[in-house]
């Protein structure tokens, strides 16, 4: 029996990571999601805010700001889909029965589809950032180490919301998966990735404050102002994120006990 | 009383029944994967769900009814769910259980794009490379040719016989199941209503042959 953290079988994780690996090497379109999406959000976004720049009106650089948009959108994005999906794709090869009668534990897989969404998100980034530097001369990498804890809340926000979706498809079935996208860009709309909250309607505005991923957003506007770190405001994001996080996890944990009580599991049969 | 069942290790029971009579459902109560309504379940020793990772350690399953998972080679596909099992050399495991039920030359061919029957007997192999204690099947030969569905038997029976392993398995297949199993449990409406050998079971309801006790229950359950 291999070695355990924290009461979790590396081994198990291991084989998730590798089942997805294997599911990402060979299914063409998943490579949609981390080369060629991040590439087109970067084209579309960029080439707004260029040609708001080209206005002469604005008084800061479109651009600049549509780009750190489009990264950090991304990693909400990558982060979300990519856990949602890892999991879908088990109820879309009808497999969840074969997995879930094995030794695994739930936050066993869980870990596996994390790890392979860590690397998804930085291929995801890696393009976005590339995509940046050679169609745009503008290099994201001048934000610097500010981009990190930033980076890291986004994460978090986007594994949430992947838990919630879960929960979803667990006590709705694959009519939920919609979710996994639309819940997304409700997120992404309200947290003002691409404009100050201050330029959403008044009555989303209290919504929109409510979310970590606005406070994370805002700080990273901030930073691209010239200014340090707003920690406030990343403090604020985390406290969120905490909420966020456990409500998730509460979220998660009973629709897991109603998919056992009802029998759910037929439905992949 | 609903479903009271106890499997000795090494035996091999059929859990009979006609459509909707609640096999499928016990054997996934008996996998932790369905809670039950009441009562308490002791799978090797460990009591589900608390200690369902523990329990699932020293238990293999396989449903003829399930497809394999898409985009993997069979030889991937065994060496994911050894990894599952905690298995040292699951790449090596997985080419015995292969030879086990004559299927070596299946390890490089797409899991998806296999027949049906070919399906049927890798997912056998999944189900037996980590030598379980308790073998569950769910209607493992359905649908599957004469031919498949005899060397299916032939490489459960090679386990069972050559570990001991205790087998659990739902069949439509009476002669099989007469074949292979030391006692049959029949369900009907999710209850047990009868318990025992073939010939016992049979004599019990009057009736000629477990084929005749099936269809009699199988009547009344419409």
């Amino acid at each position: 029996m291999s070695a355990t953290t924290l009461g979790l079988n590396h081994q198990r994780i291991g084989a998730v990571v590798r089942r997805q690996a294997y599911v990402q090497r060979r299914g063409w379109h998943r490579w949609f999601d981390v080369a060629v999406w991040p590439v087109v959000d970067t084209v579309i976004w960029g080439s707004i805010g260029l040609y708001v720049d080209q206005q002469g009106g604005a008084a800061r650089s479109g651009a600049a700001y549509m780009l750190v948009g489009i990264l950090l959108m991304h990693v909400l994005y990558q982060s979300n889909i990519a856990v949602a999906t890892g999991f879908m794709e088990e109820t879309w090869s009808r497999n969840l029965i074969n997995v879930a009668t094995t030794p695994i534990r739930e936050v066993e897989y869980l870990a596996g589809i994390i790890i392979v969404g860590l690397v998804k998100l930085a291929a995801g980034l890696g393009m976005v950032t590339l995509a940046a530097w050679t169609l745009y001369s503008f290099n994201l990498l001048e934000i610097g180490w500010a981009a990190v804890p930033i980076i890291g809340v986004l994460m978090l926000v986007g594994w949430c919301m992947a838990l919630y979706v879960i929960g979803l498809v667990l006590r709705f079935g694959t009519g939920a998966e919609i979710l996994a996208w639309g819940v997304l860009f409700i997120v992404i709309a309200l947290s003002g990735a691409f404009y100050p909250i201050d330029a959403l309607p008044d009555l989303l505005q209290p919504v929109s404050r409510s979310l970590p991923s606005t406070h994370a957003f805002e700080a990273a506007r901030t930073v691209l102002d010239g200014h340090p770190l707003p920690w406030d405001r990343l403090g604020w994001a985390m406290v969120g994120l905490a909420v966020f996080a456990a409500l998730g996890v509460g979220f998660i944990s009973r629709m897991m006990r109603v998919f056992r009580d009802r029998g759910y599991i037929s439905r992949y049969s | 009383m609903g479903v009271d069942l106890r499997v000795e290790g090494g035996e091999r029971v059929a859990l009979l029944g006609a459509n909707g009579a609640g096999k499928t459902t016990t054997l996934m109560m008996l996998l932790g994967v369905i809670t039950p309504d009441a009562g308490t379940i002791e799978m090797l020793g460990h009591l589900l769900p608390h200690e369902r990772s523990t329990a699932m350690l020293g238990v293999g399953f396989a449903a003829g009814y399930l497809p394999l998972p898409d985009k993997l080679k069979v030889r991937e596909l065994l060496g994911v769910y050894g990894r599952l099992y905690g298995l040292p050399d699951p790449d090596d495991a997985g080419d015995r259980a292969l030879r086990r039920f004559g299927i070596s030359p299946l390890a490089t061919q797409m899991a998806s794009e296999l027949s049906s029957g070919q399906r049927t007997l890798v997912g056998l192999a999944k189900a037996t490379m980590h030598h379980p204690r308790l073998l569950v099947l769910d209607e493992p030969t359905a649908s599957l040719d004469p031919d498949v569905a005899l060397r299916a038997r032939a490489g459960i029976e090679s386990l069972c016989e050559a570990d001991g392993t205790a087998l659990l398995v739902t069949s439509h297949n009476m002669t099989e199941v007469e074949r292979i199993c030391h006692r049959v449990v029949f369900l009907s409406h999710g209850k047990v209503v009868a318990d025992g050998t073939a010939a016992d079971v049979a004599a019990q309801f009057g009736r000629p042959s477990l084929e005749d006790v099936f269809l009699h229950l199988a009547s009344e359950e419409l």
